[in-house]
């Protein structure tokens, strides 16, 4: 059942309406399993629950529920759906609108000039853009919202090829040349006309060596 | 008499009168300025060989008027030693007053010192703990608002074009920064550039290098590392905690500031030159534990630096100062990031955790760490070589402190310069996950929802990038991002050693490691069938890191464990320790650390661990200076005035010698006494009244004050037997008598240190004055 649902998933059934239809199921099994009191003891002497959720080397009852609770905490998707399950919060719905407008706009321009299309549709982008920066900084994001926006984005630069394009080579590299410049003139320069830092050598005093001179008077003797 | 003490307390200042063959020692009182050679070591002089103390003689007088005629100037060079440079008393001055005072103390009063002992050293630590904690969170704060400064700036430029004047911003910001820190470094405390590693090593050497232990030294330090690395030089700050660590050790445990003018009346048994090197070596331990987080690395660093006296309950002191200190900082760090208790930071650069499967290394992995030891060997000597021409031309042609602080401006102005263009140029352009651990994202030209990668290099402090290259996952990096960010750093980091001001070489040399060893791993990952799975490029970047890092200043025992230590675990100790040893030895065979290299361009006389090998033919006849000026035991106030303001000789220490009454025989040494000892006695008048009113004829007796029991040699004694007794004793003089107890010479350390191994054999050094 899982399975299936995870390759109809697409662009139309959002990831959080997916999880939210599975999730009362678990939910119901998960309160059943809760339920089983560790008290009870079943024949044997051995607890019911262990018996009941331990009894194979898989513990598929456990792990299933345990999967689905973690993609429930990563997605995000309480932060979209409202408390009660039933439907998305009001900042989803508002994200949606400005979303549909963006899209709209990209549907209008798409078979035209992808230049007219960055140029008119930029407004509504830029919009989405900040509205998607203010949630994701008030953490009210979750995996519909962020794939939504993912695609958008990627429409944007990819498909439209609309984000900024490299200009201003040149005088970049003029500023720099200059910069880079600076330093060789400094030190060609300071070689002109620095005086160069001599040092004055000092020839302290020393006995001549002893050893040296019995070798040779032992040698000329 | 104020007149003498101004005289005599020059120390440092050029000599103005200029050939050295003027003044000949006085002895005795007698005023014979001519009698060239003095009966007392002439004496032992005369007997050797009559013949050839007359050709003695006026071989050196002619050279002497050869000198004087000519004195040599020739410009400078590694081959020189300073005159500047004195040892410190690490031997102790027993005189009859420090007898008296030993004998007087009870055995509680010897317990009550070494407690205090430990109380200092756990003050160290706590101290120098602080001052990192205040070092790092200044530095984040500002370098925070200088990058969010710079990245609304870009953003703000990419839309509307003008990202020229982005760029002259950043460049302009920088300047500003560095020439604040590099204004504190050259015009207050010039001591206080560089890292500070190679003063503290000369200093626990034994070499008083003055003024690097001062109060005023370790503000500008702090300062002047705050304003280099927020100013965006290519530079780290652990280096200069070293030196912190060694200051606050060097003020703690002697009770006073000569920069405050304080004596707070406290530790004075401690305010001897014993006492204070071992501080100072406790202080550079917890400046290394503080700086990397690892306390046992500290203490090597010490042990490895400065042990020419060790002994168990110093290196149990010295951990204990180092273990206070990281733990210092830890929880001080974890308040500040209102993780109060968590005790993550344990340094100021942070390695991450290197745990999980993909970290594990293989027994075939090791000849390829061995092969990147070797690479980083080969760059590091490159990188020495580099800095030391630099260096050169820097000492000759850039000393003037307004020459050095726009050098250290255009610097910083280059850097922000390669920076931007590097970032600007760069195609290569990353997802950006929610989990990014980039802490000021670019996207420049990048499609929305990714960031420039080569900006995760150059847009950071040098720390963060350094743990992104050992953590980032695999396909984080593109290899030409990578090779560029290598090349234009490595010359970046060695054109910014060197310069006037606070800045360390370590963080530079890892992060340059990092960046070639990460491109390794990714050349292995793609050439080897299953490299995927096992050449992890986070692991070869470490090894590159220590690789390029040994490289550049040699250090083996203790930067192995510091390497450990801050990577948290031990696995990595044998390819650590092989890699640095293969660079050390690949890197020696063409030239030297790059600390070393500093101090022989400093000119300083640092003895090595022994006498350099092929020295046993040369005895402490050659070694030492000859002939020396004596002071007799009792004296004239008017000699020891003329022989002490005498600036044709550096000398400051002087043997004592006591004629035996009713013989001619030649006088026979007692004691040795310092010039320091000699100024108090001559400031405090202690001395008795004559019967006439001129100073000059009162007679001062020096019987009290000497060391009675200086260490001598005979004159036969071979080089190595010197070095080793001088080197191991931490002696400020030898002296040297004949078989009848006559001075014949003294041997200081600028006499032992002029002897080294060059490349054709046994070289020696000239002093020259600097």
């Amino acid at each position: 059942m899982l399975l299936s649902f995870g390759v109809m998933r697409s662009r139309e059934i959002p990831g959080c309406h997916m999880i939210t239809t599975v999730r009362p199921v678990i939910a119901a099994s998960w309160a059943s399993y809760t339920n089983i009191s560790v008290d009870q003891v079943g024949p044997g002497n051995v607890s019911c629950r262990d018996s009941l959720l331990h009894s194979d080397r898989l513990m598929l009852v456990f792990q299933l529920y345990n999967n689905l609770k973690n993609l429930w905490d990563s997605s995000g998707c309480k932060n979209c759906i409202t408390a009660g399950l039933q439907s998305p919060t009001n900042d989803t719905l508002y994200f949606m609108a400005t979303l549909h407008q963006t899209t709209s706009c990209f549907d209008k321009y798409q078979h035209g000039n992808h230049t007219e299309l960055c140029k008119n549709c930029k407004n509504t982008y830029k919009d989405l853009n900040e509205l998607y920066s203010r949630m994701e900084k008030n953490q009210t994001l979750c995996i519909d919202i962020e794939d939504a926006m993912n695609m958008t984005r990627k429409e944007w630069s990819k498909k439209f090829n609309c984000s900024f394009p490299r200009e201003e080579t040149v005088p970049v590299i003029a500023v720099s040349s200059f910069m880079l410049f600076l330093p060789i003139i400094f030190y060609l320069s300071s070689f002109l006309h620095s005086e160069q830092k001599k040092r004055k050598l000092i020839h302290p005093k020393r006995a001549k060596s002893y050893t040296s001179l019995m070798n040779i008077q032992d040698k000329q003797s | 008499m104020a007149n003498i003490t101004k005289k005599v307390s020059w120390s440092s200042r050029a000599d103005e009168s200029g050939a050295a063959g003027e003044g000949t020692p006085l002895l005795n009182g007698s005023e014979q300025p001519r009698h060239s050679r003095q009966p007392s070591e002439g004496g032992s002089l005369c007997q050797i060989g009559r013949l050839s103390t007359v050709d003695l003689e006026e071989e050196i007088t002619s050279d002497e008027e050869s000198q004087r005629g000519r004195p040599k100037e020739i410009p400078h060079n590694e081959k020189l030693l300073s005159l500047k440079y004195e040892s410190l008393d690490y031997d102790n001055i027993e005189n009859q007053l420090f007898l008296e005072e030993e004998r007087k103390m009870s055995y509680m009063g010897f317990r009550c010192l070494e407690i205090s002992r430990w109380v200092v050293c756990g003050l160290i630590g706590f101290l120098t703990g602080l001052i990192a904690c205040f070092i790092d969170i200044v530095v984040e704060q500002l370098a925070g608002i200088k990058y969010q400064v710079v990245k609304e700036n870009i953003e703000k430029f990419t839309e509307v074009g003008g990202l020229s004047i982005s760029l002259l911003l950043w460049a302009v910001l920088n300047s500003a920064i560095v020439m604040l820190g590099a204004i504190i470094v050259a015009f207050f405390e010039p001591i206080a550039a560089g890292s500070g590693i190679p003063q503290i090593k000369c200093y626990l050497n034994g070499i008083k290098i003055p003024r690097v232990v001062r109060l005023k030294t370790l503000v500008v330090k702090v300062g002047g590392v705050i304003c280099s690395v927020v100013g965006g030089l290519a530079v780290g700050k652990e280096g200069p905690m070293i030196h912190s660590g060694a200051v606050v050790a060097a003020g703690v445990s002697q009770g006073r500031s000569t920069s405050l003018k304080r004596d707070f009346k406290i530790f004075e048994y401690f305010r001897r030159d014993t006492e204070k090197r071992d501080f100072v070596s406790a202080g550079a331990a917890a400046g290394v534990s503080a700086a990397f987080g690892a306390p046992v690395g500290g203490v090597l660093f010490s042990l490895e630096e400065g042990a020419s006296f060790w002994n168990q309950m110093l290196t149990w002191r010295i951990f204990f100062a180092s273990m206070i200190s990281t733990f210092t900082l830890n929880f001080f760090l974890s308040i500040y990031h209102n993780k109060p208790g968590e005790l993550s930071n344990p340094g100021l650069i942070n390695f991450g955790r290197f745990q999980g499967d993909s970290v594990a290394y293989n027994l075939y992995e090791i000849p390829l760490f061995i092969a990147m030891g070797a690479i980083g060997g080969l760059l590091g000597a490159l990188f020495n070589v580099l800095n030391y021409w630099l260096t050169i031309f820097r000492i000759r042609y850039v000393h003037r402190p307004c020459l050095q602080v726009m050098e250290a401006m255009l610097v910083a102005a280059v850097t922000a310069t390669v920076s931007f263009t590097m970032i600007y140029f760069s195609n290569d352009c990353q997802p950006l996950g929610p989990e990014h651990t980039e802490e000021y994202p670019l996207q420049l030209f990048c499609a929305d929802g990714e960031y420039n990668s080569m900006a995760t290099a150059f847009f950071n402090t040098p720390e963060r990038s350094v743990r992104s290259l050992f953590h980032n996952q695999p396909g984080t990096y593109n290899p030409l991002t990578l090779g560029l960010f290598t090349l234009t750093y490595f010359f970046l980091a060695c054109w910014t050693y060197g310069l006037a001001v606070s800045a360390g070489v370590f963080i530079p040399s890892l992060l340059i490691g990092a960046a070639w060893g990460r491109l390794c791993g990714i050349m292995l990952a793609t050439i080897t069938p299953d490299g995927s799975i096992w050449a992890d490029p986070g692991k070869y970047a470490l090894i590159g890191a220590a690789a390029q890092l040994g490289g550049i200043v040699r250090m083996t025992l203790s930067l192995t464990v510091i390497m450990v230590e801050a990577t948290g675990n031990v696995t990595y100790g044998l390819p650590i320790m092989l890699v640095l040893m293969t660079a050390k030895i690949v890197g020696d065979y063409f030239v030297e650390g790059l600390y070393d290299i500093h101090i022989k361009l400093q000119s300083v006389p640092f003895l090595h661990w022994e006498a350099p090998a092929t020295s046993h033919w040369l005895t402490a006849r050659e070694v030492m200076s000859s002939p020396v000026t004596c002071l007799n035991r009792i004296e004239k106030v008017g000699t020891i005035v003329d022989t002490l303001s005498n600036t044709s000789t550096n000398h400051n220490g002087f043997p004592v010698v006591v004629k035996v009454s009713g013989s001619d025989e030649p006088p026979k040494l007692c004691g040795l006494i310092l010039r320091s000892q000699l100024i108090v006695l001559l400031k405090h008048k202690v001395f008795s009244i004559h019967v006439s009113q001129d100073e000059r004829e009162c007679m001062m007796d020096l019987t009290e004050f000497m060391n009675a029991t200086p260490y001598t040699v005979p004159q036969e004694t071979s080089l190595p037997r010197v070095f080793k007794l001088f080197r191991a004793l931490g002696l400020r003089h030898l002296v040297v008598v004949d078989d009848e107890n006559r001075v014949v010479g003294l041997v200081t350390r600028k006499d032992l240190a002029r002897y080294h191994l060059g490349k054709h054999g046994l070289e020696e050094l000239q002093l020259a004055q600097t």
